[in-house]
């Protein structure tokens, strides 16, 4: 276990290093909810100042991974340190919009899976089909607000409303559909081309059923 | 009392905490050793008997061998979760007082095939202690019942035999909802099972002193986390020290929040894990949660398991997805 200060900026957002700017986005969420002044999962375990520690790390972490070009040179200092680690290193040049002042450590050798990804797995539909239902539970077992998708796909909350609930007659005309189910099915880490099949082939079953 | 020989839990061996799930484990548990279960929690009404009943019935219907143990000595309520009447039936205090010496002969049938019951000791002698000894005895006992699979429910709190349990099974589970109550006692039990497994895990006297001194969480010499600790292990003793990363390495327990409503609530379980993580230096798999759902006190009220009385609601999809993650069935 690392000393919070010499923890790298994947280890305190518990992201992957490859992680996807999703993911590290939903990492930060998740982080920043956890140990924010309200919240319910620390105040028996940390101090009001412990957690305004952790939370100011958290954000110092955040503006670098979020950032593309914070994050490639970043990325590029972890690996130069990597091959030594456990050597001391000479400390390298901190970034324009984030000093880092302490060692930067060596990554986890092993790449973490991204929080919740084996609850995402337990859920594939049980008979197989993508419907509204599946998608939402799905997506509120990563803990991923409606808003958050509406935000990332720049699709409209109402449509998004629509599709996990079923309501076939609001939605969208097939072109648009599919494109929007492709892109909830990306930021639910789903595969994208079978969602939008599943989707698409249960609303003609329903609407067949109905005529 | 002193402790003789090494706890089994100390041991590696099949269906080590680190490695659960999988479907190897399974496959290469001999056929007559039975993997073992535990659901705690540190809070009272929380749901842990109603979990209890409905992941050994869902494990039952797909073919294992379950028995169930109500370790609540003192407020034994799972026979009512699955509709058997306790009465003044055969009780694990019949096994304690050696009145019977087979604990095979302890479980009786439930309603459910596939699925027996070891009494807790309602009603009884009352006495919801238990000795060292007889904790061994049954724990040794247990491992040569005839199942697949033994869950143990055990009672609110930290108490010795409680935190036993919960350390011998090859996966525990603590269970909590998302209320502030309930999530400082799940924290309280964890620090309480991981400071027993390393009190445990380390001989050097003075390091035994110094844990001790640390599970007071105000104590004098301002060790606050566990990674305190190991700084001031490793300035006694680095063997001492390596011992207690391999403690960290092996703890891994299973988190599931109950009575989930909403988005907020099912991150929750993201948040344990992190506080976990950065507090403990532990990592705890979030094995999943169970929505708010009014089929759950439905299927209470019936005294039938929700799994059986409601199988197409939420919560009973749920259930089966912690045991499909769990057992791959």
């Amino acid at each position: 276990m690392r000393p919070l200060a010499e923890q790298s900026y994947y280890e305190l957002l518990e992201a992957p290093a490859e992680g996807t700017p999703q993911q590290i986005e939903r990492a930060y969420r998740i982080a920043r909810a956890t140990y924010s002044p309200s919240s319910t999962a620390t105040y028996s375990v940390f101090s009001a100042d412990e957690s305004a520690a952790i939370l100011r790390r958290i954000e110092e972490a955040y503006a670098v991974l979020s950032d593309a070009r914070l994050r490639r040179e970043y990325d590029a200092r972890l690996r130069r340190v990597e091959p030594r680690a456990g050597v001391p290193t000479v400390p390298s040049p901190p970034p324009p919009a984030a000093p880092i002042r302490e060692r930067v450590p060596a990554p986890a050798a092993r790449l973490e899976a991204p929080a919740g990804a084996d609850l995402e797995g337990g859920l594939a539909p049980e008979n197989g089909v993508f419907d509204g239902d599946v998608l939402r539970r799905i997506r509120v077992s990563l803990g991923i607000e409606l808003e958050e998708i509406a935000t990332t796909t720049k699709i409209n909350e109402h449509h998004l409303r629509s599709i996990e609930g079923n309501r076939y007659e609001l939605l969208p005309p097939p072109v648009y559909l599919r494109g929007f189910l492709k892109q909830i099915a990306k930021c639910l880490s789903l595969d994208a081309g079978r969602v939008a099949d599943s989707y698409t082939a249960r609303m003609r079953e329903s609407s067949a059923r109905r005529d | 009392m002193r402790r003789t020989g090494t706890p089994s839990w100390l041991s590696i061996r099949r269906g080590e905490p680190g490695l659960p799930g999988r479907d190897d484990d399974v496959v290469a548990t001999p056929p007559s050793v039975a993997r073992i279960w535990a659901v705690g929690g540190g809070k009272g009404g929380i749901g842990k008997s109603f979990l209890v009943a409905n992941l050994a019935t869902v494990a039952a219907r797909s073919g294992k061998r379950v028995i169930l143990i109500d370790a609540d000595l003192g407020g034994a309520n799972l026979h009512t979760c699955l509709g058997v009447r306790a009465g003044e039936r055969i009780s694990l205090s019949d096994y304690f007082e050696e009145r019977v010496v087979d604990l095979d002969k302890v479980a009786i049938e439930t309603p459910i095939p596939g699925l027996r019951l070891i009494l807790g000791a309602l009603g009884h002698t009352g006495k919801a202690e238990t000795t060292q000894e007889q904790r061994s005895a049954l724990l040794k006992a247990v491992r040569r019942l005839p199942a697949d699979l033994v869950i143990f429910d055990l009672a609110a709190g930290t108490d010795r035999s409680t935190i036993d349990f919960f350390l011998e099974a090859d996966d525990g589970f603590v269970v909590t909802t998302p209320e502030p109550t309930a999530i400082e006692n799940a924290y309280a039990f964890l620090r309480a099972a991981f400071y027993r497994r390393l009190a445990a895990a380390l001989s050097d006297s003075n390091v035994r002193e110094l844990i001790r001194v640390a599970m007071d969480q105000r104590n004098e010499r301002g060790i606050r986390t566990p990674g305190d600790l190991l700084a001031a292990i490793e300035r006694i003793d680095r063997a001492e020290g390596d011992r207690f990363r391999r403690v960290l390495e092996t703890f891994r327990p299973h988190l599931v929040v109950n009575q989930v409503r909403d988005t907020e609530e099912v991150k929750m379980g993201f948040s344990i894990t992190s506080v976990c993580k950065k507090y403990f230096g532990i990592d705890i798999d979030y094995a999943g949660y169970i929505c708010f759902d009014d089929n759950v006190w439905r299927s209470v009220k019936d005294r039938r398991p929700l799994v059986l009385a409601y199988p197409r609601s939420d919560g009973a999809l749920y259930v089966r997805r912690i045991v499909k993650k769990l057992l791959g069935t």
